[in-house]
């Protein structure tokens, strides 16, 4: 390290303090959030509110396990989300491949029109898919919204992992073939183990956008297929929201994929920007 | 004369790359081709929901019309509550995190912790961020309690005049970092040598950042300001959660005036022709945009 003057050394620990503060600014209300799960209902109403002199209890976990059946959402969650990527994936890497390796005609163009189809409102169609969810039989049904969702993640799933085949150098399959190898061969041996941690990256993002969704899947479950972002409305009841138990289905649904993001945050902002910009 | 024979009959050379792509566009454009009938015609029609679809009377193009024309639509009032949301998110957002995004930019330890730390608010689920929110801008909540500490006075963020501000700070809390994040990215791969250059000509700090930092980082912004726009004009479960679209009007941006115009009003024909005009408002502003942070980069 070199030797700076002192004025310059304290103005670097002011901003050093300062970039503390503005991180922890952001992360505040998470931690507070996670914290109110184990508060009692007298601790979370309490004004000024209580940071963190306060004795924890389960309650709400006990609580939204036996009373809420939260497990029973999480499972569904678990089901449609993972399923769904799995779809995903399946369907995605051949697509992938064709935009990243071969030269053909509207090939941008088809390519965007995948983008634009991924930018449609879940909102905005959500009524239409509860008339075809009604006209094929399949209202509330798990297979219903994993197939919905395809259509958001399968545009995602292309522009993102098309950045991690492009970076891969295309003379490593070419060499292969040049030693015999088919073109599929070279690439089941070559491209695919060196996109793999592209792939999971990608896998790990789409399982987090389906954990996530809310509008769609609101809508279009009721009873046997609800999932856990959408069990707010058990929380408001007549006699007010049960907050207690709010928090603690919070930070049970966040913790998976809180850990999740945490893992693939090498590849957070490729993830933010269709593989855009590279972090 | 002997004509050179090919050694085998070759394949046409789009069919390989074809076939490989013709899974995901069968998944992808028959779902949206699916949905696209579907709701074209429901915004054709005249239709309660709840009743069966078969009880439908064909109305044409009197839903757009309605919306668009009608002297008791409130579809102009709803836009008009997008815009300010929009503008109310996205330009803080930007400043905010481009200040933040400079201050994160310099040699420090920890700067991975740091960036860690503010991928969490984006990944949180929205749902239970809509309802944490609601609870943090209660009267007595966490908000409350710091403007108190700070300026002696509470705000009632449930009113009409405050709900949607309330929807814009949750926003901005959950994805400030998204453009943090972004920027630093940029910043960290800006080319050395121009600010090289600049130095031993004497230009100032602030000289060199407003000629060759915002220049160079300018279609990376734009990039950051489409995707996020996209975002926030489809934003439904926050401010659904928080608000659902009210007190009175005060928070129905155009999403939750889809969701009041088909479930609440329970009217399935004007729902669905807000829902087309959603659509071809995100995808022309996408493409206006677009093009015009290609041309910008073109000529930087």
């Amino acid at each position: 390290m070199k030797l700076e003057n002192p004025r310059a050394l304290l103005s670097s620990r002011i901003l050093d303090l300062l970039t503390i503060a503005v991180v922890a600014a952001f992360l505040f209300p998470y931690l507070f959030m996670v914290s109110s799960a184990f508060k009692t209902r007298l601790d979370t109403f309490a004004y000024p509110p209580v940071f963190w002199n306060f004795t924890p209890t389960l309650e709400h976990f006990e609580n939204i396990f036996s009373d809420m059946n939260i497990l029973f959402y999480m499972k569904n969650s678990t089901i449609i989300a993972v399923f769904s990527t799995l779809l995903t994936i399946l369907i995605s890497i051949p697509a992938t491949y064709s935009f990243a390796r071969y030269r053909f005609r509207y090939k941008e163009g088809v390519a965007y029109g995948f983008l634009f189809l991924q930018m449609v409102p879940g909102i905005s169609i959500v009524f239409a898919l509860f008339f075809i969810a009604g006209s094929l039989n399949l209202s509330d049904t798990h297979i219903f919204l994993i197939v919905v969702y395809l259509l958001w993640n399968v545009p995602y799933a292309i522009w993102m992992m098309r950045g991690f085949v492009e970076g891969i150098p295309v003379e490593l399959e070419e060499s292969a073939m040049v030693d015999g190898a088919s073109r599929f061969k070279a690439f089941r041996l070559i491209t695919l183990p060196l996109m793999a941690g592209g792939i999971a990256a990608t896998a790990i993002l789409i399982f987090i956008g389906v954990w996530n969704e809310f509008s769609v899947a609101f809508f279009l479950t009721s009873t046997e297929a609800r999932t856990m972002p959408t069990t707010i409305a058990f929380f408001m009841t007549h006699s007010g929201i049960k907050w207690g138990p709010m928090f603690a289905t919070a930070t049970i649904g966040t913790l998976p994929v809180v850990i999740f993001a945490l893992l693939v945050r090498r590849y957070f902002i490729s993830a933010l920007t269709f593989g855009a910009v590279k972090g | 004369m002997t004509t050179v024979r090919q050694p085998r009959r070759r394949r046409p050379p789009w069919l390989a790359p074809a076939l490989l792509i013709v899974p995901a566009f069968l998944v992808v454009f028959a779902l949206a081709a699916y949905s696209a009938v579907w709701l074209l015609q429901l915004s054709m029609v005249k239709l309660t929901f709840g009743d069966p679809f078969r009880t439908a009377e064909w109305a044409g193009l009197e839903n757009y019309n309605w919306l668009l024309f009608n002297e008791f639509t409130t579809f102009w009032a709803s836009l008009r509550v997008t815009a300010v949301y929009v503008v109310g998110t996205l330009v803080p957002e930007l400043l905010i995190g481009f200040l933040i995004a400079l201050l994160l930019n310099r040699k420090m330890r920890g700067n991975s912790v740091f960036t860690a730390a503010l991928i969490i608010p984006m990944v949180l689920m929205p749902s239970m961020v809509g309802m944490v929110g609601r609870l943090y801008f209660s009267p007595y909540g966490l908000i409350n309690y710091f403007i108190e500490s700070l300026t002696g006075v509470r705000h009632n963020w449930y009113g009409a005049d405050l709900a949607l501000w309330a929807a814009v700070l949750v926003d901005i809390w959950e994805w400030t970092p998204f453009f943090i994040l972004i920027l630093l990215a940029g910043l960290q791969t800006l080319p050395v040598e121009p600010f090289e250059a600049a130095r031993v000509d004497g230009a100032s700090r602030l000289q060199s950042f407003v000629h060759l930092t915002l220049p160079l980082m300018l279609p990376l912004i734009m990039t950051a300001l489409i995707l996020r726009l996209m975002d926030v004009l489809r934003l439904f479960d926050v401010i659904f959660v928080m608000f659902g679209g009210g007190p009175g009007t005060s928070t129905t941006t155009l999403p939750l005036y889809i969701y009041r115009t088909t479930l609440i009003q329970r009217d399935v024909g004007r729902g669905s022709a807000a829902s087309v005009m959603l659509i071809i408002i995100i995808v022309s502003l996408t493409v206006l945009l677009i093009k015009l942070r290609d041309r910008i980069r073109y000529e930087a």
